[in-house]
């Protein structure tokens, strides 16, 4: 299973791209906007106005832009309309990266750290002096522990982050942590067991939706958000969500779900749909694997007994089975983007894609779609043959792993105790990694890179996150804010935005694929780099120290000698124009049109085509997997009743808002303007808010296993009773993050940090909480 | 160049602008169909980038407000309504200024010339809609504008232009081949206040 | 020219008014110039007004400060334009008050227009005639030309050009003022201002405003009944009497503007006129404008019949009080039901929960309203110690 098992070969390290992306940025104070670029960052001597097309950075969907540029200075952000996955629009937070260069809040120059961790002591530092902190460093922890994984390397997704990962494969490490285990991953891994992959919904032209578990109308997802909001006429939206939120009011009907059943309903539908043998026979004889032992597995499985799970009606159930089965192929049970839900959650989205697979709606118009990429040429890096390198801290068996299984789940033969089943050895497990650092099991790791990512705030147990960075001896954070993460390192490398930089381009994975990238549309403001810069700036000077190689090849000095000229002479535009070199015309496109496609169509049918394989292990849609009996897991989804809430307690979920991208954008000031309050508020229910004797406006106490949190109470009928919920993005460590420093609460400081050990993703929707008034 | 001077600048702009247009014969209108509005709040943000309207809580000219029935838990419909100036034909707010300040160009938007501005506010008492407030950029009287200065590139207007689902649809309501035209053809249709005698170009598709 | 005035003629020390009550108003006065620093230190920002609440007290008061100016103006013209006997005695007191209380109020509305200066430039460049608010301003302008000359007229002791000068003040002043209660009664958007009532109302409670006013300036003037010459008290009971017939008037004019707001729960004028039965503004009505501002100067001067011009006074002060509150809750009410629905996300500045907005004057529109309200009284003061206001 290890990278680097085989010591002897080289291994390509393929950056991992799977189109699992999160992102971007940005800050600004209340007051004013004017101060900023005047004062400290360059004035531009241009003048006149331009247009300059890039794409935004805010989040995972990358919409191509056109920027307008008037005398040097961005003044609007305009919705690309030749970028049909948007569906020519740019939301809130895309329109207000006009802003991101000029908020105050931004980093403006390497910092190192002077006072003791997080008590905001810093200097401001040349880049010379930054790297020299960083290769001293770095050094000293590799021959302290022997070990080149002693250093580990966290990231989100991005254009930018593959030259971190590069960085990554410099150091030599092999404790990579990404964002996915916190996202996506048993999303990833229950659809991909079944289908091969995690396709996406043909939104635009099914006819029946049911969404349970993703809030389009507020967590956009493009074209998917708009697709649904357009609302075309044929089209039922039957949507399952503890909470009234705004995709509740795109909804048909709008069930509020017991959280954690969804699985049940999905059973029962599939019941209803075999029992009334609704399904696609020949579809099913032609294209699944496994359907009599589906068949079987369901037979309990009856809308009475969901509805007593989950509170929808039987009756309701047998009707969206019917209407389900009525419509398809144009009907989709959504596959959702974050899936860090409960233990249960890649059994879940396996029924999920089950249900999808017996009444044909794949690959077919209206139904679940496989992605497709444009495939981009890209610059192969190579791991380097180094000696002292160790395999993941999280990787192969480890004893502890049942520890990160919440109590009720513990007992389910399909989980696994003593591994991640599915570790993606780029992505980790963030949960038991953090573990695995605090236990110093099996070896220490005290040195850490961190790239556009803020695990203190979006890792569940933030004291458990702080802990992990207090027993490093060395952290080192690259953003374009202060994040909190960055709040707690000793060096800060401030990168440039994406409007101040080149991106390489990137090919967006979906149902008709499509290829951004990003140019400069205004020069940097302030003395800032991209990762690329940073990543080739940090090899050369790793170049010159000779106690860095001993371990390693001369072959790969000089690959490394190599990598460092290629990338540092060359601009970026011609490592595009190089990218696009099998495509003619590609780069004018993409120049000129903001973004290269092939085609706006989709191509229905690619995998139902005679002699198709899909990447399963049989090559047919696994309705019963056959490779998950051989690693101990059941073959089909078995449903795991969720646990109860104790008494007194309630069931805290997290969720999105169309004004911030994850714990990002909160410090803007326009977008916290649109939201429409200066904080968030626990939503709880008018009896649960009675029986804890809370009124609107009030301030409560939220307590969990893990912390406490204060926060304003909302009132509202928009939550179950045995569910509260507030934003998540607030009450910031980070004094630097104005206007969300320490104003509201943080849902990763009460969050308990539970994982399944299937995916390895964390659970977001296992924690209970009492509430008492502050 | 600061903030205020690029705002005051826009203003002054399309005080030429409009005189340059002073024979169009377009009329400019919206139709939106609020059934797909998510409340999403691009048309607001893309307003204040779009016109310089600086941050704070009641400076806008366009905003989202929600609409939800409450029947039994959990039978609740929430939906949102967005708008703006309504742009109306019969303007109130022109006929009380003292000055002339606002004014109706041409192709029928209403206005408010900066440098005339007194700031009295009566045009601000007189809007049935709430759709003036006091701009701090330009020392006058803002509000909508339908982005007139998108007229000259025939470009639509930010908040039309970024919404997602589009909501809103901008053209000229003389034109039979218009898009707006052809809405207000195919469905009904309603105005905010039409009590009020203001002859709104806002339709609002039922 | 006919006579030579000479300098001891419009020249008199009037003993009556001592020093203390000049420093006094002036000093209160200070807080005004502390207001006025206020703002042009820190901008509109520090006035309680509001998106949905544009126009504050400072609107109040300027109307206030007019109306006063208009029913000095109007009532004093009984004497020297329409000849009405003995009433020539209040000529010079009136007019002069009537020509610091506009001053006054201008200086008050200047204070609440962004832009005053910028207001004299194109009120003349750039009319629009279709604006009340036109009308009024420029209407005021010439009145208050009319009143100085008037006044002009009256200290030369030239009746003929004071005639004509009171003629066309008479005539500026009651179409100033009318297009005042137009500026008000032409705004279609609230219905608790619209309509023909709010111009003829205007015009009614000026006269009540000017009636108590000059009672009381001829207390400032004498101290007392006693030092009063008999013409002056006998002017006095007239105007008293006029005083509590037009009280009745308007407490007619109320109740029926109360029952029409009521009745049939007309949509916004009724959730305004319930601000002021029972919500945000009650106090303000039930005790001020009602019991202050009518019923107690009513029956003070039926129960006296309008004899005892000592009762007169209280009654007279009750009212301008009264009067005072009367404009605030008129222009606020009239905000009060918001243009927008106030529902989630709609930004209506000042929502409460009961769908109304809501209005509380800033320390610094109080401090002004104070200060104006002193300095006017600080600059009678002076009038009436130094210059010859008899008119003997
Ligand atoms: N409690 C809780 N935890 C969660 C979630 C939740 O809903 N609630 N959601 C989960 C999900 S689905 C995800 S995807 C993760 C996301 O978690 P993260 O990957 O940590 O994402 P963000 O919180 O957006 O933080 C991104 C950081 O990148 C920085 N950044 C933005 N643009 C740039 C850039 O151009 N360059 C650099 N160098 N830095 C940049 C930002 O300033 C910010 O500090 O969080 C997960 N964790
Ligand atoms: N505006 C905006 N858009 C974004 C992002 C953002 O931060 N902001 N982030 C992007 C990223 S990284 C991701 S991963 C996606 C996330 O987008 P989504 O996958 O849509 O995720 P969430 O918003 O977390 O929505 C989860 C919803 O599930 C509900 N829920 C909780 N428990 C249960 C349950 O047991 N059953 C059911 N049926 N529902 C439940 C919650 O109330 C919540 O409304 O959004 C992407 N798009
Ligand atoms: S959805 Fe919004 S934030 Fe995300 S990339 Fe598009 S415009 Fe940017
Ligand atoms: S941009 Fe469109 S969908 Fe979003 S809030 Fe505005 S009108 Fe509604
Ligand atoms: S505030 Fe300005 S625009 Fe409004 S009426 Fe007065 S002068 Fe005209
Ligand atoms: S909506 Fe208000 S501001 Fe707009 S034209 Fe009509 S009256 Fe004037
Ligand atoms: S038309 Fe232009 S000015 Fe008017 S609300 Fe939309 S973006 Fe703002
Ligand atoms: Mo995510």
């Amino acid at each position: 299973m290890s990278l680097l098992k085989t010591k002897l070969n080289r291994r390509k390290f393929l950056a991992y791209s799977g189109g699992t992306l999160a992102a971007g940025a940005m800050a600004s104070k209340f007051s004013t906007i004017k101060a900023v670029a005047s004062e400290h960052g360059k004035q531009s001597k241009e003048s006149g106005s331009k247009t300059v097309p890039s794409a935004c950075a805010i989040c995972v969907n990358k919409c191509s832009l056109f920027a307008d540029v008037k005398d040097g200075v961005i003044h609007k952000l305009n919705p690309n309309h030749n970028f049909f996955k948007s569906r020519s629009m740019l939301c809130a937070r895309g329109n207000v990266g006009a802003k991101v260069p000029y908020s105050p809040d931004r980093l403006k120059k390497p910092l190192i750290r002077t006072g003791k961790r997080g008590e905001g002591k810093w200097k401001e530092v040349s880049w010379d002096e930054a790297y020299d902190y960083i290769i001293e460093n770095v050094i000293k922890l590799i021959n302290k522990y022997d070990n080149r994984s002693s250093i580990a390397f966290a990231s989100t997704e991005g254009l930018q982050e593959e030259f971190f990962r590069h960085l990554t494969s410099v150091v030599g490490s092999t404790n990579s942590v990404r964002h996915p285990t916190l996202c996506l991953a048993s999303n990833i891994q229950g659809y991909s067991s079944v289908y091969g992959t995690l396709p996406d919904a043909d939104i635009a032209n099914a006819k029946f939706v049911v969404m349970a578990g993703s809030n389009r109308a507020e967590a956009f997802i493009t074209p998917d958000t708009i697709d649904l909001a357009k609302k075309h006429k044929e089209q039922t939206f039957v949507y399952l969500d503890p909470r009234a939120t705004k995709s509740a009011a795109l909804a048909d009907k709008w069930f509020p779900i017991k959280p954690g059943t969804d699985m049940a309903v999905v059973l029962a539908m599939i019941n209803v749909i075999i029992s009334e043998e609704l399904y696609d026979k020949e579809f099913v004889n032609k294209y699944t694997h496994g359907f009599d032992q589906l068949k079987e597995h369901v037979k309990e499985n009856t809308p009475e007994w969901a509805e007593k799970e989950s509170e929808i009606p039987a009756d309701e159930i047998r009707w969206m089975a019917r209407k389900f089965a009525e419509n398809a192929p144009a009907s989709v049970w959504y596959p959702g983007r974050r899936s860090s839900f409960t233990a249960n959650d890649v059994y879940y989205r396996r029924a999920c894609a089950i249900l999808n697979a017996i009444v044909g709606a794949w690959d077919r118009k209206g139904g679940l779609i496989p992605k497709s990429g444009i495939s981009l040429k890209s610059h192969e890096f190579i791991f380097p043959l180094y000696d002292r390198v160790k395999n993941r801290i999280d990787g192969g068996k480890v004893n502890f792993a049942a520890d990160i299984l919440p109590e009720y789940i513990k007992s389910n033969k399909g989980m696994p105790k003593d591994e991640v089943a599915y570790l993606s050895e780029a992505d980790g497990s963030w949960v038991l990694f953090r573990d695995a650092i605090l236990k110093q099991k099996p070896y220490p790791v005290k040195g850490m890179f961190v790239y556009k990512q803020n695990p203190v705030e979006s890792v569940p147990n933030r004291s458990k996150t702080l802990e992990m960075l207090k027993s490093m001896e060395f952290i080192c954070t690259i953003d374009i804010q202060m994040s909190d993460t960055a709040w707690y390192s000793d060096v800060v490398l401030p990168e440039s935005t994406y409007l101040e930089r080149w991106d390489p381009a990137h090919s967006l994975g979906g149902v008709a694929p499509v290829v951004i990238f990003r140019k400069p549309v205004i020069d940097p403001l302030f003395d800032t780099k991209s990762m690329k810069d940073i990543t080739v700036d940090l090899t050369e000077r790793f170049l010159k120290k000779e106690e860095f190689w001993v371990d390693a090849w001369e072959e790969d000095k000089a690959y490394m000698r190599d990598y460092v000229k290629t990338f540092k002479g060359v601009p970026m535009s011609h490592i595009i124009e190089h990218q696009l070199s099998d495509y003619p015309g590609a780069y004018k496109m993409l120049m000129e049109k903001g973004c290269f496609y092939k085609t706006d169509k989709i191509p229905y049918g690619k995998t139902l085509k005679e002699g198709a394989r899909l990447k399963t292990k049989t090559g047919k849609i696994e309705l019963a997997s056959v490779r998950y009996p051989e690693a101990g897991l059941h073959a089909l989804p078995v449903y795991q009743k969720p646990s109860e809430a104790p008494q007194g307690k309630y069931r805290f979920v997290v969720g999105r808002h169309a004004q911030f991208t994850q714990a990002n954008t909160q410090n803007v000031p326009y977008l916290l303007e649109a939201y429409g309050h200066y904080t968030n508020m626990l939503w709880i229910h008018p009896k649960s808010a009675l029986k804890q004797g809370l009124n609107d406006g009030d301030y409560a106490i939220v307590k969990s296993s893990v912390g406490e949190q204060k926060v304003k109470v909302h009132v509202t009928e928009y939550t179950r009773p045995d569910t509260v919920f507030y934003l998540h993005g607030f009450g910031r460590l980070s004094k630097w993050l104005t206007n969300v420093y320490k104003v509201g609460a943080s849902d990763a400081e009460i969050l308990e940090d539970y994982a399944e050990t299937i995916s390895g993703n964390a659970l977001l929707h296992e924690t209970f909480v009492e509430i008492k008034k502050a | 160049m600061s903030e205020n001077s690029r705002a005051l600048k826009l203003a002054e702009a399309n005080q030429k602008l409009a005189h340059k247009r002073r024979n169009a014969k377009e009329k400019w209108g919206i139709v939106l169909d609020t059934s797909k509005c998510i409340d999403c709040k691009a048309c607001t943000v893309a307003c204040k980038m779009e016109n310089y309207v600086p941050v704070g809580f009641y400076n806008y000219r366009i905003w989202v407000a929600e609409d939800t029935h409450y029947a039994n838990y959990p039978t609740i419909s929430r939906s949102f309504q967005p708008s703006q100036c309504q742009q109306c034909e019969n303007p109130p707010c022109v006929h009380v200024c003292p000055t002339h300040a606002s004014y109706k160009t041409a192709d029928g938007v209403v206005m408010v010339d900066a440098d005339k501005c007194i700031l009295c506010k009566y045009c601000m008492t007189a809007c049935p809609y709430d759709a003036r407030y006091e701009s701090h950029t330009t020392e006058a009287i803002d509000k909508c504008t339908f982005c007139y200065q998108r007229r000259e590139e025939g470009r639509d207007p930010a908040c039309v232009e970024t919404c997602p689902p589009k909501v809103r649809v901008f053209g000229d309501l003389n034109d039979p081949n218009s898009e707006v035209y052809k809405l207000l053809a195919e469905n009904e249709y309603t105005v905010l206040k039409p009590g009020k005698g203001t002859k709104p170009k806002l339709k609002y598709i039922k | 020219m006919t006579t030579n005035v000479s300098t001891m003629n419009v020249f008199a020390k009037n003993d009556k008014i001592s020093n203390i009550w000049l420093i006094l108003t002036l000093l209160i006065s200070l807080l005004g110039v502390y207001g006025l620093f206020n703002v042009l230190i820190n901008g509109h920002d520090v006035y309680g007004v509001t998106r949905t609440v544009p126009w504050g007290i400072l609107i109040s008061t300027y109307v206030f400060f007019v109306v006063s100016s208009t029913g000095l103006c109007l009532v004093s013209s009984m004497g020297h334009v329409f000849g009405i006997e003995n009433f020539e005695v209040i000529g010079k007191r009136s007019i002069i008050l009537a020509i610091f209380t506009l001053l006054c109020g201008f200086g008050v509305i200047a204070l609440e227009l962004g832009h005053p200066f910028r207001m004299m430039i194109y009120n003349v460049i750039s009319p629009n005639f279709k604006s009340a608010i036109w009308w009024m301003g420029t209407l005021y302008g010439i009145y208050l030309v009319f009143i100085i000359v008037e006044f002009y007229f009256l200290m030369k002791h030239n009746h003929k050009g004071a005639f004509y000068a009171g003629l066309g003040g008479f005539l500026a002043g009651i179409s100033a003022h009318s297009n005042l209660g137009a500026v008000f009664g032409l705004l279609e958007a609230r219905p608790f201002w619209h309509g023909p009532y709010l111009p003829i109302y205007f015009i009614l409670s000026a006269l009540i405003s000017g009636s108590a006013l000059i009672i009381i300036i001829f207390f400032v003037a004498y101290r007392s009944p006693s030092n009063m010459p008999e013409k002056v008290v006998k002017v006095l009971k007239s105007i008293t009497k006029i005083f509590g017939f037009l009280i009745g008037v308007l407490i007619f004019f109320d109740i029926w503007k109360v029952i029409t707001s009521i009745y049939g729960a007309p949509p916004e004028k009724f959730e305004a006129v319930q601000t002021l039965l029972s919500g945000q503004l009650g106090v303000n009505f039930w005790l001020f404008e009602v019991a202050l501002g009518m019923l107690i100067p009513f029956f003070i001067i039926i129960f006296t019949k309008g004899r005892n011009i000592k009762a007169s006074l209280v009654a007279a002060i009750s009212a301008v009080i009264g009067i005072f509150y009367m404009r605030y809750d008129l222009v606020i009410a009239g905000q009060l039901v918001p243009m927008r629905e106030p529902a989630p996300g709609a930004h209506v500045q000042g929502a409460l929960p009961n769908g109304l907005v809501s209005y509380t004057p800033s320390f610094t529109e109080v401090s002004i309203v104070i200060g104006a309200i002193a300095f006017c009284a600080f600059l009678y003061l002076m009038a009436e110690k130094y210059l010859n206001l008899n008119e003997e």
